[in-house]
This record gives C-alpha cells, structure tokens and sequence, in this order.
C-alpha cells in the first residue's frame, strides 16, 4: 500500500515531530516548519507516516491512500 | 485542605498553591476533567480550561484568547517580553527572525557541548553517592546550555542563576507581595542592565553569537531597536532556565520512585526520546498558560467576560481520556502522544527543540553513568508551585554501581 501526505501548513507551528518520527518523508525549512519530501510514500515507510502524523499537535497531516 | 477535596466539588475551585496538589496534581486533573469543564483558581476566582479540546482549541486562537497582559508584578518587566507577550501578527514577525535561531539543526550543534556540560557536573558527585539533585544538576545544567548559547562565559552561572530566582522565586517571605514586587523590578532592571551592556559590546565588536545576531538581523527592513532586544533577551533568561530545570526534576523524581521504568530506559536508551515526551505529557512541569479574553466567549454553558484572565491548565489536557488512550499509564511505547507540553498554536514554544535536545542528552549522560538511583529514604520531595520545580530532591546510589565516563 502506497500513501499520499498532505500537510496543512497554515496550521503547522513546527513541533518537529514529524521529521523526527518520519525523516525520509518529512524534513524542516529554516524555520523548522514541515517540508513534505515524499509526497507519495513507500510502503516501507508507511508506518512511520502513520506515527508522525499521530504525533502532529496541530493536526495538520492528512493521509490517503493510494 | 484534604487532598481529594481539591478541586472543591461544589465551587469548582482548585487550590493551585496546595503541596499535595503540586507534588501529584494528576487525581485532581481527572477530576477536573470529570466535573469542571470551567472551574476556578484560588487565585482571584479566575476560570480554568483542563479539556484538551478546549485548551487547544484556546492556545490557536490568539485573536480571542490574547498573550498581552501586564505582568510586571510577577516578572519584573518594564515591557512586554518579545514574543511571548505579543500577539499575532507582529508576534509572527518577531518569530519569523527567532526560529531561525532554534531550529533543531542549530541545537544540535549544541548537543555536544550540552554532553560535556552534564559530565562534568556528574563527574562532580558521582563518587559521593548522593547529590541534591536540583542544585547540583537540574539548576546549573541548562544554565550552561543558555550561557553556550548567548554565548557567554561559563563563568557567568551564578550570576543568571541569581537573577531568575529573583524574579521567579524572589528570597522574600512567602505572603510579603510588596517586597516581592520590589525584589522583582531590582532584579529586572539588573537583566536590563546587563543586556544593555551586552548589547554595546557586541555592536562594537560582533562575534557569532545570539545578542550579535540580534544587533545584525532585519525586521521587516529595520534593525530590532534596543527595547526590542533587551525584550527578547529577557524572555530568553526566564523562559530558558527554569522550565528545562522543572522538566529535568520532575522526570528523575518519577524514574527514581518507579524503578521498572527507570530500568527500561537504563538498559534502552534508545527509548529515552519517547521516555522524554511521555514524561512531558505526564508531569507538564510548566502546567498552566495564562490568557486575557479579547472578547466574550462561551464554553460549555458558561459565559467568559472580556477582560477576564483564563487559566489554560496544559497539564490537565494532557491526561484528557479524550485524547490519550489510558492517560494514567505512563507508557514509554506510547505511539500516539501529542501531548502540549510546550504549548500549541502560533506561541508554541520557541525553545522546545533546545529543551527536547537538553533533556535527552541529560537523561542519556545520567542513565549511562549511574542507572541505579533513589530518592534519599526519609525524604520528602518538595515541589514549587507555578512552574513544578522539585526543588529538594535528594537523590542516592551505591558508588560500586556506577560507570565510568
């Protein structure tokens, strides 16, 4: 199984979660808000898409899948 | 007042002062949560939000629930401390040049220095078996992490340890607000001072470091004016020492009085990340965020005033059973945790990526040396109110059970 990420950036206040939790799919602009690296996920890393996006404070993840 | 007593069931008041609340304020969160959706604090009757929903909800909307009240009662401040008391969207300006500062990449170039930093203050009683762990560890260690960072000289630890206890726990007898007050603006105009010499040093002579960076960065095409500089220096010094301080106590009391869980992390450090987030959502040591309504609002069936001071009680949100699967159980394994900790919204914690790196490499160095602890039998951890600093926490080890650096 393939996942799509989106994230709401006007809701991001870079917590940082999810590019400690995910760093393949996720990385940090210079303010340490999210970047999407990996719009559409591996299955290798579906799990841990899952956990940062369980783990974002802003509710800002929104997965699907594909 | 007994302990389950707290808050009362029938005013809904919570006693924020009382020690058996500040030691373990987890049963009285639960019942919070259960019966007060909107309760009140001893203090001025001012309304408290616990639900995580709510507190959330109150923390993203700024335009509401504001960040611009006078504190200079309580922090000595002659203006409001940039960008902690400023709203958005100047206070976006402000953190647009800031974060780029705190970013996780910049502290963890300082992580290093932190290792070295906690060795040494082990290397300084690990042979005596014993230490109070909150003046020989907890206090100094993120001191020296703000002083690499300002980058100022190491020798300057007791005089900025000086200076936020005057501020947040003025040496003055306990009810005495006057003095308290008083003790306060000296101190304040102390920072000020101090910083104002900071200031003209550094524009005379830049070095890499914070207070040049500050003197060299634009906002919106102008340089940061001096009141403005010496505004965020001021929040730096209170909001970087006392909150890691709390953090760091309250998490080797838990581990100290909950051996399984300690052993865990000993003998795993590569779960102390997540052992450093569960503690965080289980003993929120910052625990309350002060607001002022900028309009009325309603919550639940009960109507807020402009004007009034609420009271958003992050560590109540943090044990919401709304949000947390069994939010009793302190589960290092937890998966899903977004805890608030260090806030939410636009004022999320600007030094949260400094305090995370600081609290792991602490938790890290100390497991590492002496993985085998315990409160001092016969003592009994005594725990501020406000800000939850175990400010005596006699720790004790056998000296054969330690390791080397």
């Amino acid at each position: 199984m393939k996942v799509q990420v989106r994230v709401d950036l006007a809701k991001c206040v870079g917590h940082g979660r999810c590019y400690e939790l995910a760093p393949e799919v996720f990385g940090e602009d210079e303010r340490g808000h999210c970047r999407v690296l990996l719009e559409s996920v591996p299955p290798r890393l579906v799990q841990d898409t899952l956990l940062a996006a369980a783990n974002c404070p802003e509710d800002a993840i929104r997965l699907q899948k594909s | 007042m007994e302990e389950n007593e707290n808050p009362c069931p029938r005013t809904g008041v919570l006693n924020i002062i009382d020690p058996a609340y500040t030691a373990h304020p987890q049963p009285a969160y639960a019942r919070l949560l259960e019966h007060h959706r909107v309760a009140k604090s001893i203090a001025m009757h001012s309304p408290i939000l616990s639900r995580y929903e709510d507190v959330v909800w109150a923390l993203r909307h700024p335009e509401i629930f504001s960040s611009e009240m006078d504190m200079q009662v309580l922090l000595g401040t002659q203006r409001p401390m940039i960008p902690q008391q400023i709203d958005p969207p100047l206070q976006t300006r402000y953190r647009k040049i800031l974060d780029l500062r705190f970013s996780r990449p910049r502290m963890q170039e300082l992580e290093p220095a932190m290792r070295q930093h906690a060795q040494q203050l082990i290397d300084g009683f690990i042979e005596r078996g014993e230490c109070e762990f909150d003046a020989d560890f907890a206090v100094p260690l993120p001191c020296r992490a703000f002083l690499t960072l300002m980058g100022l000289p190491q020798e300057e630890l007791d005089l900025f340890v000086e200076l936020k206890n005057g501020i947040i726990r003025p040496p003055v007898p306990p009810m005495d607000m006057m003095a308290a007050t008083e003790w306060r603006m000296k101190t304040g105009e102390r920072i000020y001072a101090y910083f104002e010499k900071m200031i003209d040093e550094r524009s005379k002579a830049p070095r890499d470091d914070m207070v040049t960076y500050l003197t060299q960065v634009e906002l919106d095409g102008r340089p940061l004016t001096r009141h403005e500089i010496l505004d965020i220096c001021y929040l730096f010094l209170l909001g970087g020492l006392d909150t890691v301080t709390a953090t760091l106590g309250c998490s080797m009391a838990y581990l100290a009085a909950n051996p399984e869980q300690r052993r865990r992390i000993a003998e795993k450090p590569e779960l102390i990340p997540n052992a450093v987030e569960e503690l965080l959502r289980w003993e929120t040591p910052v625990s309350l965020i002060p607001r002022v309504l900028k309009q009325n609002v309603k919550i639940g069936d009960v109507e807020l005033r402009e004007g009034a001071l609420v009271n958003l009680l992050i560590g109540a949100a943090n044990v919401d059973p709304a949000e947390f699967a069994d939010p009793t159980r302190v589960d290092f394994d937890r998966e899903r945790n977004r805890h608030v900790a260090f806030g939410a919204g636009p004022h999320r914690c600007l030094g949260s990526h400094l305090a995370r790196m600081e609290l792991r490499a602490a938790l890290e160095e100390w497991h590492r040396r002496i993985p085998e602890y315990e409160i001092k039998p016969g003592a009994v951890p005594q725990v501020s109110p406000g800000i939850r600093e175990q400010l005596h926490l006699p720790l004790v080890w056998r000296v054969g059970s330690t390791r080397g650096a």
